[in-house]
């Protein structure tokens, strides 16, 4: 799957952009704040309707105007014409002229994986970060994950509102107290089957970038220790107390370590970036398992920041993605782009707002 | 552009208020009515009067009447022991409309719904409870959607209202009737596969 054609319209620095692409590698190259990170925005924006960078759209839109509209044409399985729009007032999906009536029935068309700074987070940030990512994955793979995740965060809500208000009866309180348990163990049991499925990837592509066995481990940690109903049952005088639901699958953690030490408390820059990019990667080969066909890579200078050990282990995911079919986006400032990628390079200068082919030399 | 005149600008706020109807198409009911017919906007006027006037709340169950009770309580044709649970009166006419269902109804009014405030109190549930009370009911069919606020109501009156001799049922879910499997999304065809019955055969 790759994009053909992308289509941008008052998207941040972007006024008018239109580019088409063949699959295969594309530099982006260009000095600081010329806009390459926007364009891979634009194509993450494409897979997930959502920001890499943790911001709203509103601030997707160029300064001045009412909204910003992204455009694709994909190439691939299941080939169609994107169209997104969206202001403060209005906001049109459509794929293939028919406008998109259940997010389910969207996401999935365009397949995207960003490597950025951002993601240290999901070593370095709160365990929020890392339930994320266990979602986005398991959105993607397992087609019921999505729905019985957005119930949960209904009954959540609405369980809490109830814990909240001045006065509740208690049965309203069990009736609610049942749906977070149907879906809080669904939720728990993907959570569960997605730990081995991901584990091996992570560990194969840490042993690629950091050269050695360093012992990579992984464990699912959930908030419920083994039987929710009755763990939450024992808490609901302190729930009483808080106002809010203190257990279920919105407490959940993932713990990533080396040597049986934990790599947010102990590890090294070094390790928690390789590691960082070992989740990333197995994320990438984990979706191309499951649909065949490989994500769309969205690099964002993080290749700068590696050595260039820690560089070259990226580099089969790279050529793997290229022999399939693939794309890849990455961005560079033109002093430290990865010369080892060889030449079979599509080079683009972005420039204050354009970008333009450039031939190799 | 000119102004409307300040009567239809009203007329045309008015209309807008109304179900589905946006700023567009209000515009253009309103300059419809005042350049047609006088009759038109008398007709029209006096059915609304009547329908305001004459359209109640059924005592009993809670439905759209003129009269009370309403036709569907008040039938000796229709199973007495068989209540099906909706949440707004227009569900009796979509559940009518199947032909297939002979019990009688209740309108609950709404759903329990703790983000608007709503709790069981505000809902028609007391009422149900006495008919209950006062008369052979044996079955009560759950018919309230299926998201959040519909399951989590269902299961409250399933414990409210559980008690001997009463069976307590929830409407099905899954695949639209004369489908075939390639349509469904995996969602409707998971809760297809939960919800399957067993087929009769023999020996």
């Amino acid at each position: 799957m790759h994009l053909a054609q992308l289509r941008l319209r008052d998207f941040r620095n972007y006024q008018r952009l239109d580019l088409r692409f063949g699959s295969g590698f594309h530099l982006l190259l260009g000095n600081n704040a010329q806009g390459k990170t926007n364009v891979l925005e634009s194509v993450y924006l494409l897979a997930t309707l959502r920001s890499f960078r943790g911001v709203g759209p509103a601030q997707m839109i160029r300064h001045g105007s009412p909204g910003f509209f992204v455009g694709a044409e994909v190439v691939g399985h299941h080939g169609c014409l994107i169209r997104y729009y969206w202001s403060m007032k209005e906001r049109r999906l459509s794929v293939d002229q028919e406008p998109v009536r259940r997010l389910s029935d969207y996401l999935g068309l365009v397949r995207a994986v960003v490597f950025c700074t951002e993601d240290l987070q999901l070593i370095k940030g709160s365990p929020r970060f890392r339930r994320r990512f266990m979602d986005l994955l398991l959105a993607q793979t397992e087609p019921a994950y999505l729905h019985a995740l957005q119930q949960y965060v209904k009954v959540l809500r609405s369980r809490n509102a109830l814990l909240k208000a001045p006065r509740w009866d208690q049965a309203t309180l069990e009736a609610y107290t049942h749906s977070l348990l149907n879906y809080g163990n669904q939720i728990m049991e993907a959570r569960y089957r997605l730990v081995p499925k991901l584990l091996p990837l992570a560990q194969q592509a840490y042993r690629r970038i950091s050269g050695d066995d360093e012992g990579l481990e992984c464990a699912y940690a959930p908030a419920v220790r083994e039987d929710f109903q009755q763990e939450l049952a024992r808490l609901a005088s302190r729930e009483r107390q808080f106002k809010t639901t203190l257990l279920g699958p919105h407490r959940d953690e993932l713990q990533w370590s080396l040597k049986g030490r934990s790599v947010s408390e102990f590890g090294s820059e070094g390790q928690k970036r390789s590691v960082v990019i070992a989740m990333k990667m197995a994320q990438a080969e984990l979706l191309t398992q499951h649909a065949g066909t490989p994500p769309i890579l969205l690099i964002d200078d993080v290749m700068g920041e590696l050595d260039q050990k820690r560089r070259s282990g990226l580099l089969p995911l790279l050529d793997r993605s290229h022999h399939a079919g693939g794309q890849v986006f990455m961005t560079c400032t033109e002093e430290n782009w990865p010369r080892e990628l060889g030449r079979r390079l599509n080079r683009w200068i972005v420039r204050e707002g354009t970008v333009n082919p450039s031939s190799p030399h | 552009m000119p102004a409307l005149p300040l009567t239809l600008i009203e007329l045309k706020a008015a209309l807008n208020r109304l179900p589905g109807i946006g700023p567009r198409s209000a515009e253009r009911m309103a300059l419809h009515l005042v350049q047609g017919p006088k009759e038109v906007i008398k007709q029209l006027t006096d059915c609304m009067q009547k329908a305001s006037e004459r359209v109640q709340i059924c005592h009993i169950c809670g439905g759209l009447t003129e009269e009370q009770p309403c036709q569907i309580c008040d039938s000796p044709g229709r199973e007495p022991g068989l209540i099906c649970v909706v949440v707004k009166p227009t569900d009796i006419l979509s559940l009518e409309k199947t032909g297939s269902y002979a019990g009688h109804y209740h309108v609950l009014g709404g759903h329990i719904s703790p983000l608007n405030g709503v709790g069981p109190e505000d809902l028609n549930i007391a009422a149900l409870e006495k008919r209950l009370d006062q008369s052979e009911v044996q079955e009560l069919i759950l018919a309230l959607g299926s998201d959040v606020e519909g399951d989590a109501t269902s299961y409250y009156l399933a414990q409210r209202l559980g008690r001997q001799g009463l069976k307590i049922t929830k409407i099905a879910q899954g695949l639209p009737a004369g489908s075939d499997l390639d349509f469904a999304d995996e969602l409707t065809l998971n809760r297809a596969l939960q919800g399957r019955i067993a087929l009769d055969h023999e020996g």
